[in-house]
């Protein structure tokens, strides 16, 4: 596995390895447990069936993992993906464009949401905790408004909702999709001086700054991107469900939130991996996927990842002031 | 009256609302139906005073709208046993008082973002509860609706209740070190160490006493129909934050007060309301509530704006 690359000391990369080794490790362990307990758990369905239901929120995470690596935090995606589903199929119900184009405006509405949040964000300086939530009201409620809260786009054409329910050589059909978006933002925050501003800003904001760093602009393009691929990801979920209702995504993002977590990401910024978000999304998937195979409620699954998210919380925590707390003796040892 | 500018203009708005409503629809102001919206927000408005203290002290708690439920059926469920109520009460605050201290042991003990940790307990809150309750409902004993009282003492009694706690608080606040230690935790926690105050201390009693006050407005929102629901307080967190944000607390701590989250309750609180008796599609409350929180954060940040220009 590739650790990031980070500027700062070794203790620093081996911590966060060390964090991302953790999760896969766990991750094997689940899976090796459900594989035990559940005798239909490992097949190859099952493991499409796993991939197939978390691309929507792979999505979301993978997205969120640059904002909240700038210190940020977007609550309204999942608002956002309902206002885009509902937004998209109204263009193709009422206003009969073909699909395909209909999904290529979905992807400009949610750019769209996106950039009402980052000029509200970046020009006005107000905190992106209290404007995402103001749009996650605004936005969910814009799509409950639009439906009247009853109405219900279904009947869409097969070949369309082939991208949600159909298999491509064995693999789910939208698995290339998220492939694509995941390799392409693994690109972005691990290998392009875009990824390194971003790490930076999360850092040290003025220090970003006084760097040349065009804060607003770079800050202001992560919840561009992450409307874009809500959109995308509105298109996705209507493909799979067939059908698209106002409560589309409801708590998506709480779920993004987590994974982005659980997958090491600082929440105060400057620190974390797509990998890790990656991985984060699997272990939330795994378990609640393997629970049900192993016959348990699935209840018990949402309780387990909260646990998980403090765990894991709680030893980066730790680990960081041990960390600390070490690199002090040691510069007292060495003067 | 330039001290409190910010929630002054709030209530502006809010009269301005009642303005147009006694204009063009004068049903609003029947006695009966006020009466019971302002039951039905009293415990929003118990929860928006303990958000208010968490967001001075810097911090915010998403998890009191599960907690609200765990405790709403928790003393259902007493409720049933006949306890009385007195004892239910207790139970309930005691509950609340527990949920939100282990909240305030993970913030102020470990040192977690507050964020983080109450989004986990949010979670782990809610799926706990369903798999106990599997969504069932708990029907409340014959005595406990209104606290036993004829149906309009009782929602007096609950408005007083909630009432009495906000000018309580907003006075604590104001004139009580205890109160006015929130406020410095909550603009610089380390000068406030510095000048003597434990900011962990502070910061955990927060997360404690907004926890005792969930229950308080759990169980009055229980006792307010024969049912208990377990997903009441579905959202709950978000209204509270989104009225005390509209109140002009600031999300960075140390400035704002108890009067500006209870304006800012009023005006979201009569957006439904009003939409009924414009005879206006209800559908639009969520959409135009956001655009209110929208609007007095795009204020906050335009004065802001003009103040480090100026």
């Amino acid at each position: 596995m590739n650790a990031p690359k980070t500027s700062k000391s070794g203790a620093w990369k081996s911590i966060w390895l060390r964090h991302e080794t953790v999760l896969f490790a766990i991750l094997i362990l689940e899976w090796l447990y459900f594989n035990s307990v559940g005798p239909r758990f490992g097949s190859l369905d099952n493991s499409c069936d796993i991939l197939r239901h978390s691309v929507e929120i792979g999505l979301l995470a993978l997205v969120m993992t640059p904002i909240i690596l700038t210190g940020g935090i977007d609550l309204s995606v999942g608002a956002m993906l309902g206002l885009c589903a509902i937004l998209f199929g109204k263009l193709w119900r009422d206003a009969h464009v073909s699909v395909w184009i209909a999904g290529l405006a979905t992807l400009g509405i949610g750019g769209f949401c996106g950039a009402l949040n980052a000029s509200l964000i970046t020009l006005l300086r107000l905190p992106p905790l209290i404007v995402t939530l103001g749009t996650f009201s605004l936005f969910r409620g814009l799509a409950e408004a639009t439906t009247q809260g009853v109405d219900t786009f279904t009947g869409f054409p097969n070949f369309f909702l082939a991208l949600g329910q159909s298999e491509l050589v064995g693999l789910p059909a939208q698995a290339p999709l998220f492939v694509a978006v995941a390799v392409g933002i693994w690109l972005l925050v691990h290998r392009t001086t875009f990824g390194r501003s971003w790490r930076a800003i999360g850092f040290a904001p003025e220090g970003a700054r006084y760097a040349g760093i065009s804060v607003e602009r770079r800050v202001g393009m992560t919840y561009v991107l992450a409307g874009i691929i809500a959109g995308l990801a509105a298109v996705i979920y209507t493909a799979r469900l067939g059908q698209a209702k106002a409560d589309a995504g409801t708590g998506y993002e709480l779920f993004a939130i987590t994974a982005v977590v659980l997958g090491g990401t600082s929440i105060f910024g400057g620190v974390g991996s797509v990998h890790g978000t990656l991985l984060g999304v699997a272990a939330i998937a795994v378990l609640s996927n393997g629970l049900v195979h192993a016959r348990q409620p699935r209840e018990v699954a949402g309780m387990l990842i909260g646990a998980l998210l403090l765990a894991a919380l709680t030893v980066s925590v730790l680990a960081k002031q041990f960390a600390a707390r070490s690199k002090i003796g040691h510069a007292r040892h060495s003067t | 009256m330039k001290t409190h500018f910010r929630e002054l203009s709030v209530a502006a708005a809010f009269l301005l609302v009642l303005l147009a409503m006694a204009c063009f629809a004068p049903s609003f102001y029947h006695a009966q139906p006020l009466l019971s919206l302002a039951t039905r927000e009293s415990p929003t408005l118990l929860i928006a005073c303990g958000m208010a203290l968490v967001i001075i002290c810097r911090q915010i708690d998403i998890s009191v709208g599960s907690q609200f439920a765990i405790c709403s059926v928790c003393s259902g469920l007493l409720a049933a046993m006949h306890w009385p109520l007195v004892l239910v009460l207790f139970a309930s605050l005691g509950l609340g008082l527990a949920l939100g201290a282990l909240n305030g042991l993970l913030v102020a003990g470990l040192r977690l973002p507050s964020i983080v940790v109450t989004l986990a307990t949010m979670v782990t809150w809610r799926e706990a509860l369903r798999w106990k309750r599997q969504g069932e409902f708990v029907n409340l004993p014959d005595g406990a609706q209104w606290f036993g009282l004829h149906q309009v003492q009782g929602q007096l009694m609950m408005v007083a209740m909630a009432l009495t706690v906000l000018v309580l608080l907003a006075l604590t606040t104001k004139h009580v070190a205890a109160g006015r230690f929130v406020y410095a935790v909550g603009s610089d926690a380390e000068a406030a160490r510095l000048a003597g105050i434990r900011p962990q201390l502070v910061t955990f009693s927060v997360f404690a006493f907004m926890g005792a006050l969930t229950g308080l407005a759990a169980l009055i929102n229980a006792v307010q129909s024969p049912q208990v629901d377990p997903k009441s307080g579905t959202g709950l967190e978000l209204k509270a934050i989104a009225a005390v944000v509209v109140g002009g607390v600031a999300i960075s701590g140390g400035r704002g007060s108890l009067w500006g989250a209870f304006v800012g309750l009023l005006l979201l609180a009569c957006v439904s309301p009003a939409l009924t008796h414009l005879h206006l599609p209800p559908y639009w409350e969520r959409a135009l509530q956001g655009a209110i929180i929208l609007l007095a954060v795009v204020a906050d940040g335009l004065r802001a704006r003009r103040e480090r220009f100026a």
